[in-house]
């Protein structure tokens, strides 16, 4: 994969959480989607996936099943619980204020202050 | 939380399928991971290295999805737990040793628990329990310290004192039950109607009684209505649902069952299976039987909020009032009479209560010496390993590692002893009930429950954890010190850890010493009291209980003549030497006393009466018994046709009445207040003393026997001395009794000897039990001792061998290291003694003529505790004094 962006730490729940609500994913499928839908600007280490998938699941915020894999492969795939939807809401509402707030204070100039 | 729970429990048991699904969900990525990177152009090779540098250590990513789903703890848990196994499993001496020493104190105060749970702690099972009360009439001056309430009580109280919702009496009798030649005698109990509404307890089947029942009908006979226990109706009456209206036929009258009651219920320690009405007349409720003591008891439900005192309060001042019109007021005054208001558990337990709690502290002090055994031992194998977790620690073993890990070790010792305990705990209380455990009030079904099992185990883990913070404490500060460079020899950690070592064993010696004497002077008294004289010979008498039925027996004629016919049916049977009739006999646990108007005597103010035991004998009652003549004559048949009623008095009596010159001749009546023409009784013989109550009882009321006919009783004992077996003599007895009259059981068959001998057993019991308690306490304290030694040996190895080599004499050393035994021996036996003195302080309640301070018990104590002790530490010693000076050199 390209040249991507780093991660900030306590964004990849997040992202799991963004990645599986759109629609039932296996772990792989959640690697290739937050690349996607990050406008290919995302890359997650490929070994903290499986722990904060494993995390997630036990907070039960994402719930699992054995399934299909595009390609006729058992693969076990993950969705997005209430109590995660839940999540996902109120933690979009924490990062969009705060990158407001970022946004708002990187803008600020000499004389606003 | 709790899908985290459930997550992480379905992981837990579905461990293998978890395992499972993992690797799978890792080679699944790989494979995609591997085929996408093949399609952007990758070779197969290269891609499949390339997937797998990226994705990283397939065992670290597995490792953090199993602490995700919080598994690591589990896993963590077993390694250590396989690893403390390992250890243990390498020394297995020690780690029998410890095992044992937790199992066996941890059995024995489950043993223990189970008997004061039963007897102490369980709640009455009754609804609300905390408010049911007792009410006692004494009179301490008079010497009666408990004569129940009377009926006269019941009725004045019973709508009068404002904090109790509800007042009720008892009172325990028998009847025969039966049709004729298949009769049993049958205990039953007495009860005014609201006796269950006051325990709380509602009715199976029908109802209670009424107040309409109380009353007697046209004759004075048992009939009327009944109410009988589950049991009971399980038993004799088939469980039938249709029971009410079915009848009894009790004393040969019909009574007709009108209550079942629960499943479960019992009244305290009772096992009667019958309840009456407790009828009474006119005259029995009135004034003058006020005080007439008729051997019923009152309970009563305090309302709620009501306190005792509050209870107690009002009922002084009832008494006040109801008393201010009673002629004998004074006379009532001066006895001391109150009527106490107590908590209705401590009614049944007050006796039992100091010698259970003695028992549960002694046993409390073996599981302690137990732990301490156990940690000392687990201490010299931490010390041990000193250098190897000093290692440990230098190359990055975290504290909390060592800490967890001495945790888990000594947690397996305890739950594995725990559990092994509970086997003990089951035959510990099979050896109590045999001791007589189960005859304790309250204690019927004693037995051990998943509650005291799981409070067995819980106090197991506990100890574990107890037993771990010195351990744990001592291994960080052995690291702390830097034990890896240092010689371990001298380090200060190590000294202080010889500190603890020695200080637990000093502690260990001091509580086995105040085990051992406290057992000694349990033991002491109990040889103390069998020593004492009963005032008769109960070697070969036959003593069994009669109760002749109103129905058949209503006058004179008929019960003398039954119980001459009987006599002489007695006398024929070979062996038998002397058969008298009583209606009472010593030891039989009825402890009836009255009072007597003695003819020439003047109380000293303050005094007034002085109730004395009655007993009303016929035929050879004192030869049978063995009780001696002392002055005068015996009583005799003859005395009968006398208008002059003959009597005998006990040297007690003749010594409080009559302390100067002889009772022979003086007169006196029954009752405190005599009406003219009561019949006048002569006093015409003095005979010994007998023991009323028990051996120990130091009270010495006097006793009256009069003639059976001037105080009779349908209820008799009939005493017989035999030369031969009285086993033998007791089915005889029977086969005459049923001879005479086909309806008549002959009851409490029993031998004076074992009256006596049972009269011992809450003596003897706790003697017993004490002594074991001791005897396993030097047993550790020995083997704590042996431990303490050897390592403090097996320390001093160098620094022997280059003294050996120095030339030092063997016997130099061994005695360096007995003299280092004997320091820490007396040492605690020096804490011990003043613990013994409080132990003997606080348990000179259940001491017989023994000082709670007794020197040679004490004395003894440490002979004992001494010998073993040093006897433990010779091996070690002689093992020091043996070590070659080459060997120990080349050590280093």
């Amino acid at each position: 994969m390209g040249k991507s962006a780093e991660l900030l730490p306590g964004t990849l729940d997040l992202l799991i959480l963004k990645a599986v609500s759109l629609k039932p994913l296996h772990g792989y499928g959640v690697l290739l989607r937050i690349h996607q839908i990050s406008g290919e600007a995302l890359d997650i280490p490929q070994g903290s996936l499986y722990p904060a998938l494993y995390r997630l699941e036990t907070q039960g915020l994402i719930a699992s099943e054995w399934g299909e894999s595009e390609n006729n492969r058992r693969a076990k795939f993950y969705t997005l619980t209430a109590p995660g939807k839940k999540r996902l809401r109120e933690e979009t509402e924490d990062w969009n204020r705060l990158a407001a707030a970022m946004a708002t204070a990187l803008r600020a100039t000499p004389d606003e202050v | 939380m709790v899908s985290r729970w459930r997550a992480m429990l379905r992981a837990l048991f579905h461990r293998r399928r978890f395992e499972d699904g993992l690797a799978e969900e890792v080679r699944f990525h790989l494979e995609q991971y591997t085929r996408d990177l093949i399609a952007t152009g990758h070779s197969p090779e290269d891609a499949a290295r390339r997937a797998r540098i990226e994705f990283g250590s397939v065992d670290n990513v597995t490792l953090d999805c199993r602490e995700a789903r919080g598994l690591h703890v589990f896993d963590m848990a077993q390694q250590r737990l396989r690893y403390a196994a390992r250890l243990l499993r390498k020394h297995p001496a020690f780690t029998a040793t410890a095992v044992a020493t937790v199992a066996i104190t941890v059995g024995a105060n489950l043993a223990i628990f189970a008997v004061v749970d039963a007897v102490l702690l369980r709640p009455l099972p009754f609804h609300e329990p905390d408010r049911l009360v007792a009410i006692y009439n004494t009179y301490p001056r008079a010497g009666v310290m408990d004569d129940g309430a009377s009926v006269t009580n019941y009725y004045e109280r019973r709508h009068a004192i404002a904090g109790l919702e509800r007042v009720s009496l008892y009172r325990d009798g028998a009847a025969i039950v039966g049709e004729t030649g298949a009769t049993e005698r049958e205990y039953l109990t007495r009860v005014t109607p609201e006796f269950f509404a006051t325990l709380g307890v509602p009715f199976a089947i029908g109802r209670g009684f009424a107040d309409a029942d109380m009353d007697y009908g046209t004759t004075y006979r048992a009939g009327g209505v009944a109410v009988v226990t589950d049991a009971y109706w399980r038993d004799h009456l088939d469980a039938d649902p249709h029971v009410l209206g079915r009848a009894l036929r009790l004393d040969g009258e019909r009574v007709e069952i009108v209550g079942v009651l629960p499943a479960g219920f019992r009244f305290l320690s009772s096992t009667r299976g019958i309840y009456l009405p407790l009828k009474s007349s006119p005259d029995e409720r009135g004034p003058s039987a006020r005080h007439a003591g008729s051997s019923s008891h009152m309970i009563a439900r305090m309302r709620p909020g009501v306190t005792v005192a509050q209870v107690q309060a009002q009922l002084d001042a009832h008494n006040a009032i109801v008393e201010r019109a009673d002629p004998e007021a004074a006379l009532i005054a001066d006895t001391g009479f109150r009527s106490p208001v107590i908590p209705l558990r401590d009614v049944e337990v007050a006796a039992i209560r100091p010698t259970l709690v003695l028992l549960a502290g002694g046993v409390l002090v073996l599981l302690l010496i137990g732990a301490v055994n156990v940690t000392n031992l687990l201490l010299i194998r931490a010390s041990s390993r000193g250098r190897e977790l000093a290692l440990r620690q230098a190359i990055g073993a975290h504290p909390r590692h060592v800490i967890a890990e001495v945790v888990t070790e000594s947690l397996l010792l305890t739950c594995t002893g725990g559990l092994l305990g509970l086997g003990v705990g089951a035959a510990g209380i099979r050896l109590l009930r045999s001791l007589g455990a189960s005859r304790l009030p309250l204690a019927a079904d004693l037995g051990f429950d998943t509650r005291a099992a799981l409070i067995a185990l819980a106090a197991s883990l506990v100890l574990g954890l107890a037993i771990a913070v010195p351990i744990a404490w001592c291994t960080l500060r052995s690291h702390a010190a830097g034990t890896l460079g240092a010689d371990s020899r001298t380090t200060t950690a190590n000294r202080a850890a010889q500190r603890l070592r020695h200080a637990f064993l000093v502690a260990e010696v001091a509580l086995a010493f105040v085990l051992l004497v406290g057992s000694g002077l349990l033991a002491l008294s109990l040889q103390r009291v069998s020593e004492v004289d009963p005032g008769f010979r109960p070697e070969q008498v036959l003593s069994g209980q009669i109760a002749m039925p109103w129905s058949s027996y209503p006058d004179d004629a008929t019960r003398l003549t039954f119980m001459t016919r009987l006599l002489d049916g007695l006398a024929a049977q070979p062996g038998v030497v002397a058969s008298g009739f009583s209606t009472n006999v010593p030891f039989s646990g009825n402890g009836i006393k009255a009072a007597v108007t003695v003819q020439g005597y003047v109380a000293p103010s303050g005094v007034a009466v002085h109730a004395v035991v009655p007993y009303g004998v016929r035929g050879d009652y004192f030869q049978a018994m063995g009780i001696p003549l002392i002055e005068g004559r015996l009583l005799s048949r003859e005395d009968d046709r006398l208008d002059n009623r003959a009597i005998v008095v006990d040297q007690d009596f003749a010594r409080f009445f009559f302390p100067r010159g002889t009772a022979i001749g003086h007169h006196l009546q029954m009752g405190t207040r005599p009406q003219p023409g009561d019949p006048v009784h002569t006093i015409v013989g003095i005979v010994g003393s007998v023991k009323q109550a028990g051996l120990a009882s130091e009270e010495a009321p006097g006793a009256v026997y009069y003639l059976y006919d001037a105080r009779f009783d349908n209820n008799v004992f009939v005493v017989s001395r035999t030369t031969g077996d009285t086993d033998a003599l007791g089915t005889a007895l029977q086969r005459l009794t049923r001879q005479i009259d086909p309806e008549l059981p002959v009851n409490n068959l029993s031998s004076m000897s074992s009256r006596v001998d049972r009269s011992l057993v809450t003596r003897r019991s706790p003697a017993v039990l004490a002594t074991m308690f001791a005897g396993i306490a030097v047993l550790l304290t020995a083997i704590g001792m042996y431990g303490v030694l050897g390592y403090a040996v097996a320390l001093r190895r160098r620094e022997v061998g280059l003294r050996m080599a120095l030339g030092a004499r063997p016997s130099q050393i061994r005695n360096e290291f007995v003299a280092m035994a004997a320091r820490l021996l007396m040492s605690g036996a020096a804490v011990g003694l003043a613990g013994a003195l409080l132990t003997g302080y606080a348990m000179r309640a259940l001491l017989y003529r023994v000082a709670p301070i007794n020197v040679p018990i004490l004395l003894a104590a440490t002979i004992v505790l001494g010998a073993v002790c040093l006897a433990a530490c010779l091996l070690p010693s002689h093992r020091a004094s043996r070590i070659p000076p080459t060997e120990a050199l080349a050590e280093s």
